[in-house]
């Protein structure tokens, strides 16, 4: 850094320095009246901020979802573990649970169906023509007689046996439907299950699953949730006091992580934001980040008072003289990369993405400014020997251990053995950059990905697969031209032949349209001959059926399939998973059909519901991903360019950042991580979070460039100095982030392992695999040129 | 600086043009990337099975033992060369719900189905072609195509009876249009049978040219009719309709309350009389047709069935879904 610039730094460190009493108690109470703000930050999930803003897919959703039912269904299964279902107790629990559901909150009252609601019909002769009324409503079969009558009833229904009753009989299912805006997912979550515990028992087992259901359980982990992230900050502390063994080196990190987190929750409640329980874990990873760049701070503090600085206040001067421009380079390139996210158009990543470049501003605050005003009451006291040091807390020195790793990275750099290590971190490059194209959008595997595969959402769902069709569901709308479009033959048998086409795909279980059931009702006209189970001749045939369905029910009732008019309608599909190629391949078959079979009077609408909104969901992460990636890379090359005046800057620390990112993603890849709302933000922030090591060892050589023109001797004096700071960091990252394996909820474990990659791959590469680079190449950036060499330093403490 | 200079003048030159360049190219390839690269995803193709779920047969034939070819819904059809193992969709040129299908041999044979559609094959299947057929006003619907000699038959809607001499592929119309529909029909030699709506029968003694009614205390519709003989023969029909003939379909005796089950189709299997229907439900008798038994086609099997064929032992059945019975234990196609 120029001369110049450096005693900018050093006035302004000095000046804040001799107002400290000032500066901390300004941050003191900015920092409370933001932690009063931030205790009113909510966690919880809120629906509407999933659904990408301005796609086709949702707009179809939000306009259809009150009808054809949307993405906050729950599907509850009652299984008896002996005979079938049709015995009184077992239909009673049915029927309790489908009355009790209409008491939950935000649940849609016109969208319960089960075997023993009056939705659920059967169309027959009868003396006066046909009609339809409730198999099982609105009382239970009083007899055996009564029982018989229900179950052939039920079997000679193909809209309720397969749908509703499973093939063997021994599981009926019950569905309902929730207000996106109304509902509270917990408070829903606690209802539904405190219904299911009651019907539970007496050889009847009760599964459950549904996106509230999901949402219900990440929030009854939120409790664990929290107590693993104060776990992990509090291992954080002993890994610190385990090796700085410092007052110092343990308090001022957590203080420095706890006035950027009061800071930019207190914005978030500012900006109107809250915080969903999934993404702790990237609050958790800015977190660490601000440990971290204090961490570099009081490691170079340190550094000054060994090499003989008697004075905390002159130290701590010094070391923020040296590191402001690599922690300002880190913050500012974090906070790009992160900012990116918000190009995104899903709600959430966009407030994600704005609290989080706030928290990462207020590292600057919390980290960059306060830490050397904080370590200049850190007087050191003279030894015997004439040198300072800080009093040790505990006799554990594990500064030897550290000292071999370095002394591993010197001798590479200066052996031949570092071209091992480049050729080796190319190979690895190139292989874990092909392999990480295997890496998928959208979920990867069937149930949730969020919860272990062994949990019991993830159970409950496959059994409940096993059992039906399918319990993710995706309508896609019918909209004909004009009133009474969905009654012309052409139309309906359109349908039909989507559904076939559709159903074709091995994880679509069934489907369901109107197309399904005139047919039912012609049969029963024509005598109960199944040669006629088909649709009418012309549309009047097909409007007089409707009217025998829709006859002495309810207004609404057949809503689900069509509306009176005839004008829209929805094809329902039933998905055994939602992984995210199910959901690709079947809108993309849902396009093809419609490419090759044009019809005059409707269209289909794609697509609603919760496989509708996730397909939306997919195809803008899957849009957005490579434009994240660029633009998050992009903003780290023009930080470094500005920074260090080089192109050839802006490249080189691309290196980590691109073996970070090919190799995590080829580990998400490997075990079946998709790219999803969830995991993209830790990704972007990844980008900013690969390099900023790099950013100390490197502006660490060039420091030592001012001093003397010995490349290699300034790189190993670097590795031994800034190189510690860096171990130090990592290292306590590395094992408190350990901590979140131990999460309920998977996604947490595997972001946590996630970043526990990243953050070793990057110290990896900056201790080893980039001082290497800097030896061989010898960028002109790093170590000069004849043109411009490396203005010579005014004296500074450290030198060895 | 001393060991920059030794590790060689060419290479840093080289280096250097190759570090100048880097990146721009780099960061052009980034904006590049991120405003006009869009992922695409791979879709994986899915062929469908060939017998699918939302699959009715309505008809089947077994041309041999070995053999099985099944008609129904959205012009589906498909065969088994290995008794039913394994089956093959074949391409056929109509989406219209086929009612019946019927063969000469294994090469040879003619389906029909809704808007008056005759499909006629003689590879085999490879390749089915649509037939002339004299099609009115009306939805021109087809129920049953049976094969008698070298003679073709189609019943129907209307009255709908037909005829083709040439294996299929040309129809000829033979009783004028009124509203009775036709369901099944059947011949030994000269003689015939035609059952339908409301309970008719007609009878013919000249291979069809001319038909008589025949009057029976039925009204129920017929579905069915087999004979075992020119001379004994049983009808089916809806709600457990059974009735019985011992003199050549002259005078018919009606089989009273055996179920209330509709019956579909009768076969007479060299043994006994079997008729299935709707439920799962199984109508047996022995040869004289005296001794009746109702029961289900398997246990716990509830589908309805349009047809059942023997081919060995096996019965093969068409209906809801593609069954195939052996030793009382039935096999559901492609579940």
């Amino acid at each position: 850094m120029k001369n110049t610039t450096f005693s900018k730094v050093e006035h302004a460190f000095a000046l804040l320095i001799k107002n400290r009493m000032l500066v901390v108690l300004a941050v003191l109470i900015a920092t409370v009246v933001m932690a009063y703000l931030a205790s009113f930050v909510e966690v919880k999930t809120v629906f509407s901020d999933l659904l990408p803003k301005n796609h086709p897919y949702v707009e179809v959703n939000q306009k259809f979802k009150s009808t054809f039912g949307g993405s906050n269904m729950v599907s509850i299964m009652v299984e008896v573990e002996d005979g079938d279902i049709f015995k009184k107790e077992v239909l009673e629990k049915v029927q309790k649970l489908t009355v009790g559901l209409q008491q939950v909150d935000a649940v849609d009252t016109y969208q319960i169906v089960s075997i023993a609601s009056k939705k659920t019909k059967e169309v027959r002769a009868s003396t006066e023509g046909v009609e339809s009324r409730p198999i099982m409503w609105p009382r239970l079969p009083a007899d055996d007689k009564e029982m018989a009558i229900l179950r052939e009833a039920v079997l000679n229904n193909p809209l309720i046996y397969g749908p509703y009753v499973s093939i063997d009989l021994k599981a009926t299912l019950i569905t309902a439907d929730f207000l996106d805006t109304e509902i509270n997912y917990s408070k829903a979550f606690d209802q539904i299950m405190g219904l299911i515990k009651e019907a539970e028992g007496d050889g009847v087992l009760v599964r459950v699953v549904g996106e509230p259901v999901l949402y219900g359980w990440v929030n009854f982990y939120l409790d664990e949730t929290i107590q693993i992230f104060f776990a992990a900050i509090a291992s954080l502390v002993l890994i610190l006091l385990l090796i700085t063994r410092t007052v110092h080196g343990t308090i001022i990190p957590l203080i420095a992580a706890i006035i950027s987190a009061c800071w930019a929750l207190g914005a978030a409640k500012l900006m109107g934001f809250h915080l969903d329980p999934l993404v702790i874990v990237v609050a958790f990873l800015i977190t660490a980040q601000a440990i971290s760049n204090s961490v570099q701070l009081i490691s170079r503090f340190d550094d000054e008072i060994a090499h003989g600085t008697a004075k905390a206040s002159d130290a701590a001067v010094a070391s923020a003289k040296h590191l402001f421009k690599p922690s300002l380079l880190a913050i500012v390139a974090d906070a790009g990369c992160v900012l990116v996210v918000a190009l995104t158009p899903i709600p959430m990543l966009e407030k994600i993405s704005y609290i989080g470049t706030v928290w990462i501003f207020a590292i600057f605050i919390g980290a960059l400014i306060m830490t050397p005003v904080l370590l200049s009451w850190f007087n050191p006291r003279k030894n015997a020997d004439g040198s300072y040091s800080h009093r040790f807390v505990h006799p554990i020195n594990i500064r030897p251990v550290l000292m071999v790793i370095l002394n591993l990275a010197s001798s590479i750099v200066v052996t031949k053995a570092r071209f091992v290590v480049l050729g080796v971190a190319l190979a690895v490059f190139a292989v874990s950059f092909w392999y990480s194209f295997n890496l998928k959008v959208g979920d990867a595997n069937p149930g949730s990905p969020i919860l272990w595969p062994d949990s019991q959402y993830n159970t409950d769902a496959a059994d409940i697969n096993r059992q039906f069709q399918g319990s993710d569901r995706m309508f896609v709308v019918v909209a004909g031209k004009e009133k009474g479009s969905l009654r012309e033959p052409e139309v309906l048998q359109s349908m039909a032949n989507f559904q076939r086409y559709m159903e074709a795909q091995p994880e679509v279980g069934g489907s369901i349209s109107l197309a399904d059931i005139l047919p039912q009702v012609r049969r029963v006209l024509r005598e109960g001959n199944p040669m006629y189970g088909e649709l009418g001749n012309d549309a009047g045939e097909n409007g007089e059926l409707t009217y025998m369905f829709v006859s002495g029910s309810d207004p609404g009732d057949m809503d689900r399939y069509a509306d009176s008019d005839a004008l829209n309608g929805a094809v329902t599909l039933f998905f055994r998973d939602h992984q995210g190629e199910t959901i690709r391949t079947a809108v993309a078959r849902v396009q093809d059909y419609v490419k090759q079979n044009p019809i005059e009077n409707a269209e289909y609408l794609l697509a609603g519901g919760l496989v509708g909104v996730l397909a939306a969901v997919n195809e803008v992460i899957l849009a957005g991903q490579i434009e994240a990636i660029a633009l998050a890379l992009l903003v780290l090359v023009v930080c470094c360019t500005v920074t260090f005046h080089s192109m050839v800057a802006g490249v080189f620390f691309m290196i980590p950042v691109m073996l970070s990112n090919t190799i995590t993603f080829s580990y998400m890849a490997y075990n079946e991580i998709g790219m999803n709302i969830n995991t993209l933000p830790v990704v972007a922030l990844g980008i900013g979070l690969g390099v900023d090591y790099t950013f100390y060892i490197v502006d660490g050589i060039r420091e030592e460039l001012h001093l003397h023109d010995n490349v290699e001797k300034a790189i190993l004096n670097c590795l031994t100095s800034q190189g510690r700071g860096v171990l130090l960091t990592a290292l306590t990252l590395i094992t408190s982030v350990g901590l979140w394996s131990f999460s309920s909820l998977r996604l947490q474990a595997d972001m946590g392992l996630l970043i526990a990659l990243w953050l070793f791959i990057s110290a990896f590469s900056a201790l080893f695999i980039m001082p290497a680079i800097v030896y061989v190449f010898r960028p002109t950036f790093v170590v000069g040129s004849k043109e411009r060499p490396i203005e010579r330093a005014e004296g500074s403490a450290v030198v060895v | 600086m001393q060991q920059a200079r030794d590790s060689g003048g060419g290479v840093q030159k080289i280096l250097s043009i190759i570090t100048q360049l880097l990146p721009i190219i780099i960061i052009g390839g980034l904006l590049y990337a991120g405003f006009f690269v869009k992922a695409e995803a791979v879709i994986t193709k899915v062929e469908p099975k060939p017998i699918e779920r939302r699959d009715n047969f309505f008809s089947i034939i077994t041309p041999t033992e070995q053999i099985a070819w099944a008609a129904g819904t959205a012009g589906k059809i498909v065969r088994s060369d290995d008794g039913g193992k394994t089956w093959l969709r074949q391409p056929t040129p109509t989406l219209v719900n086929l009612q019946g299908i019927a063969a000469w041999d294994a090469q040879t044979a003619v389906a029909a189905g809704n808007e008056g559609t005759i499909l006629h094959t003689n590879d085999g299947g490879a390749s089915w072609k649509l037939a002339n057929t004299p099609k009115s006003e009306n939805p021109n619907k087809l129920f049953r195509v049976r094969v008698f000699g070298d003679t073709a038959w189609a019943v129907g809607e209307f009255s709908g009876l037909y005829k083709s001499t040439d294996k299929g592929a040309n129809w000829t119309r033979l009783l004028p249009e009124d509203d009775r529909a036709l369901n099944a029909i059947y011949f030994v030699g000269q003689s015939g049978w035609a059952v339908g709506e409301v309970g008719s029968i007609m009878r013919t003694e000249d291979g069809g040219e001319t038909w008589t009614p025949v009057e029976t205390e039925n009204q129920s519709s017929l579905m069915a009719v087999t004979f075992r003989d020119a001379t004994h023969g049983v009808a089916v029909g809806l709600t457990g309709t059974l009735l019985v003939t011992d003199d050549a379909g002259v005078t018919w005796r009606v089989v009273p309350g055996l179920t209330r089950e509709h019956l579909l189709d009768v076969i007479w299997d060299e043994n006994n009389w079997i008729a299935v229907g709707d439920k799962g439900v199984k109508v047996t008798s022995n040869a004289d047709a005296t001794e009746w038994t109702a029961g289900r086609l398997a246990e716990g099997d509830v589908a309805w069935r349009t047809q059942i064929v023997r081919a060995g032992s096996k019965y093969f059945v068409a209906g809801a879904n593609l069954g195939i019975l052996e030793d009382g234990k039935i096999t559901v196609v492609g579940r």
